[in-house]
C-alpha cells in the first residue's frame, strides 16, 4: 500500500476522447498509475503494451514512483497504446 | 410644420454637453468606460445605421410582443407540447437553462454603457439594449412557464444560473469575464462585436429556422423577435471598434476580437453544437452545424473583420479544424455525464448516424466505435455501465471538460503561473489565461473546489451539490425509460 503525499493529476489515454483526474499517493508507480487510468477507459479495448509520457512527451519509466518521474500536482500524463 | 425625422434626430441624440465644474474624467473613469481614454472630441461622430427614437422603439416593440404573445394564445397553453418531438422539448430546456438569466446579465452590461458609453447616441443606443435584454429574459421565463406543468425541470430556466452546475459555472465564467467584468468600450467589442454580430444569429436565427420545421412555432416567434433587437443593439459595436482603431489602439482592440471569439466558441460548440446536431429531430435539420457556423458565423464575421482592416485570429487553422470534431467529442461528455445535467442527453441512432456520417466525412471511424461501445455497454451492464464516474479534467479557463478535438487527438496543456500549474483543453484557453493571469487565477473549477474540499469528491454527492435531486431531475437517456414523474411521455411528433 502507498503512503506518499497525495497529489492530483490529469490522466489521458491516447485514443480517447477526454481527460480524468486521478488523485494518487506520488509514491505510487507510473505503470500502476497507467492501469488504474486504462481500467476507466471508454475507447474500445486495445490490450497489450503502452508507454506512459509527461507533457513533454518524454517516456517515462513504468517502475519509478510518480514523485521520481517528476510527476506532481496539476501534471498531466498520457497513456499510449499501440494499434 | 410638422419636422422632418432627421431635422430634430440629431438633436435628441447629441445631447453631450461641455463639463464645467468636474472633469471629464471623472464624469467616464477609465476604470468603467474604458480604454485607451479619449476625450469626448474623439467620440463625437459616433453613430449607427437604426438612429431609433424611444417613441419608435415602444411602438415596435409592442407589436414584437404581440406577435409572440399571439403564438402563445393561439395555441392554448394546454396544448403547447402536443406535436413536439421528445428531444426538441429537452433542446428547449437546455437553451432556456443556458440563456435565459445570460440575458440579464447581457442587460447589466448595456446598462453600464447606458451610463459609461463616451457617447450620448452610444447611451441612448444602449439604454435600448437594456430593454432589450430584460425582454430577452423575460421570454424564454414565460416559455419556461408555461411548460413547468408538463415537465417540472423547465425550473432550470429560472434556477440555472443560481446553482453550481458545471456547465452553468462555465457559463458564468464566460459572461463574467464578457458583461459584468468589463468596461463600456470591452463591452461593446466583446458583447456587441463579437458575439451579438458573430454568433446570436446562428443562436436565434438557425435555431428558430429548426424550430419552425420542429413545428414548435412559439419558439420560433420567441428567437425570431429577440434576433430582430439583437441586431439593432449590435450595431454598438462598430462605431466603437472605428474610434478605438483611429486612435491608435488597433491592436487592443484585436486581443479583444480574438479573445472573445475563442472563448465563445467553446461555450457555443458544447450548448449549440450539441443541441442542433443531437437533439433536434432529424427531419427538422436543414444543415449542419458546421454549414450553419460557415453560413451564418464566418462568412459574415470575416467581413466584419474585412471592414475594420483586423486580422483572423492568430487561432484560426485551430477554430477550422475543431469546426468538423469537437462539438461531437462534448456529445460523447455530455451522454457519459448526463446524470449532472438538467435535461435528457441523446445517443445517436441509426438514421442519425447516417446523417451525421454524411455531413462530416471520418464522423463513422471517429466516433461510431465509441456510440457501438456504449450500446453494448446497455447491453451487457444496463445503464450503470454507460454512465462515467471518475472526474473529468476541467480547462482553467474555459470550465469545460479537456475533451479532445477528436478521439486520438489531445490539445490538454498546462501554464505554471504564481508556483500553481494550471490546465487547459487548448493552445487558446492557455493564451487568454496567461494574457490577463490577475483576471483568472483567482477563480476555482469544480475540481479545484472537490481539492480544496469547497466540494464532494464523489459525483454522486456532487449532484445535490449542483442543485440536481438525483433521480428525478438528473438527465437521462433520451430515448430508454420514461421519467416516473411524469405522467405521460412528451407525445412524439
Amino acid at each position: 500500500m502507498a503512503g506518499g503525499a497525495r497529489i492530483y493529476l490529469f490522466g489521458y489515454l491516447s485514443h480517447d476522447f477526454f481527460g480524468r483526474v486521478i488523485v494518487t499517493p506520488d509514491d505510487q508507480t507510473v505503470g500502476r498509475l497507467a492501469e488504474q487510468l486504462r481500467a476507466w477507459s471508454w475507447e474500445p479495448e486495445r490490450p497489450g503494451p503502452f508507454t506512459v509520457t509527461n507533457e513533454a512527451g518524454e517516456v517515462l519509466d513504468p517502475s519509478r514512483t510518480l514523485a521520481g518521474a517528476g510527476l506532481g500536482n496539476g501534471d498531466i500524463f498520457t497513456v499510449s497504446t499501440e494499434g | 410644420m410638422v419636422l422632418r425625422r432627421d431635422d430634430w434626430l440629431d438633436l435628441s441624440r447629441k445631447v453631450d454637453w461641455t463639463y464645467r465644474y468636474v472633469d471629464e474624467r471623472d464624469v467616464f473613469p477609465e476604470a468603467v468606460s474604458g480604454s485607451p481614454w479619449l476625450a469626448h472630441k474623439a467620440w463625437e461622430d459616433w453613430n449607427e445605421v437604426y438612429r431609433t427614437t424611444y417613441r419608435e422603439y415602444v411602438a415596435n416593440q409592442r407589436a414584437k410582443d404581440d406577435a409572440v404573445l399571439g403564438v402563445r394564445s393561439a395555441l392554448n397553453k394546454g396544448h403547447i407540447v402536443e406535436g413536439l418531438d421528445p428531444g426538441w422539448v429537452q433542446l428547449v430546456k437546455f437553451h432556456n437553462g443556458a440563456l435565459a438569466l445570460a440575458e440579464y446579465a447581457g442587460a447589466v452590461a448595456e446598462l453600464r454603457m447606458a451610463r459609461f458609453g463616451r457617447d450620448s447616441a452610444w447611451r441612448m443606443m444602449a439604454t435600448l439594449g437594456g430593454l432589450d435584454e430584460i425582454r430577452h429574459t423575460q421570454i424564454p421565463l414565460l416559455l419556461g412557464h408555461d411548460l413547468l406543468s408538463f415537465d417540472g425541470n423547465f425550473d432550470w430556466t429560472h434556477r440555472a444560473y443560481h446553482t453550481n452546475n458545471w456547465v452553468l459555472i462555465a457559463a458564468r465564467h464566460l459572461f463574467d469575464d464578457m458583461f459584468l467584468a468589463a468596461d463600456a468600450v470591452d463591452l461593446a467589442i466583446q458583447l456587441n462585436f463579437v458575439f451579438e454580430t458573430g454568433f446570436s444569429n446562428l443562436q436565434f436565427m438557425a435555431m428558430a429556422a429548426m424550430a419552425d420545421r420542429a413545428h414548435h412555432h412559439y419558439f420560433e416567434k420567441a428567437l425570431a423577435s429577440i434576433q430582430t433587437d439583437e441586431a439593432r443593439h449590435a450595431q454598438i459595436g462598430h462605431p466603437v471598434l472605428r474610434t478605438l482603431i483611429e486612435n491608435g489602439a488597433a491592436e487592443r482592440a484585436q486581443y479583444l476580437v480574438d479573445k472573445m471569439w475563442w472563448r465563445c466558441w467553446r461555450l457555443i460548440l458544447a450548448l449549440t453544437g450539441t443541441a442542433m446536431e443531437y437533439l433536434t429531430p432529424r427531419p427538422a435539420r436543414t444543415h449542419s452545424f458546421k454549414e450553419f457556423m460557415e453560413e451564418w458565423v464566418v462568412d459574415q464575421f470575416m467581413k466584419n473583420l474585412a471592414e475594420f482592416g483586423l486580422d483572423r485570429p492568430w487561432f484560426w487553422d485551430t477554430f477550422v479544424e475543431e469546426l468538423d470534431w469537437a462539438h461531437h467529442s462534448f456529445q460523447l461528455g455530455l451522454y457519459a455525464y448526463r446524470t449532472t445535467l438538467w435535461f435528457d442527453v441523446a445517443l445517436p441512432d441509426a438514421e442519425e448516424r447516417r446523417w451525421l456520417a454524411g455531413k462530416y466525412p471520418g464522423w463513422e471511424d471517429a466516433f461510431g466505435p465509441l456510440w457501438d461501445g456504449l450500446e453494448e455497454r446497455w447491453q451487457a451492464e444496463g445503464e450503470p455501465g454507460t454512465l462515467a464516474t471518475a472526474l473529468p479534467a476541467l480547462c482553467n479557463l474555459c470550465q469545460l471538460p479537456t475533451l479532445f478535438v477528436r478521439p486520438g487527438r489531445n490539445t490538454a496543456c498546462t501554464a505554471e503561473v504564481d508556483g500553481r500549474r494550471y490546465l487547459f483543453c487548448s493552445e487558446p484557453c492557455r493564451w487568454i489565461f496567461t494574457r490577463e493571469p490577475g483576471r483568472f487565477t483567482g477563480h476555482r473549477n469544480v475540481v479545484d473546489r472537490i481539492v480544496v474540499g469547497e466540494a464532494p469528491g464523489k459525483l454522486t454527492d456532487l449532484h445535490r451539490w449542483m442543485g440536481l435531486e438525483a433521480p428525478i431531475e438528473t438527465g437521462k437517456d433520451l430515448r430508454r425509460g420514461l421519467d416516473r414523474w411524469r405522467l405521460e411521455p412528451v407525445p412524439t411528433a
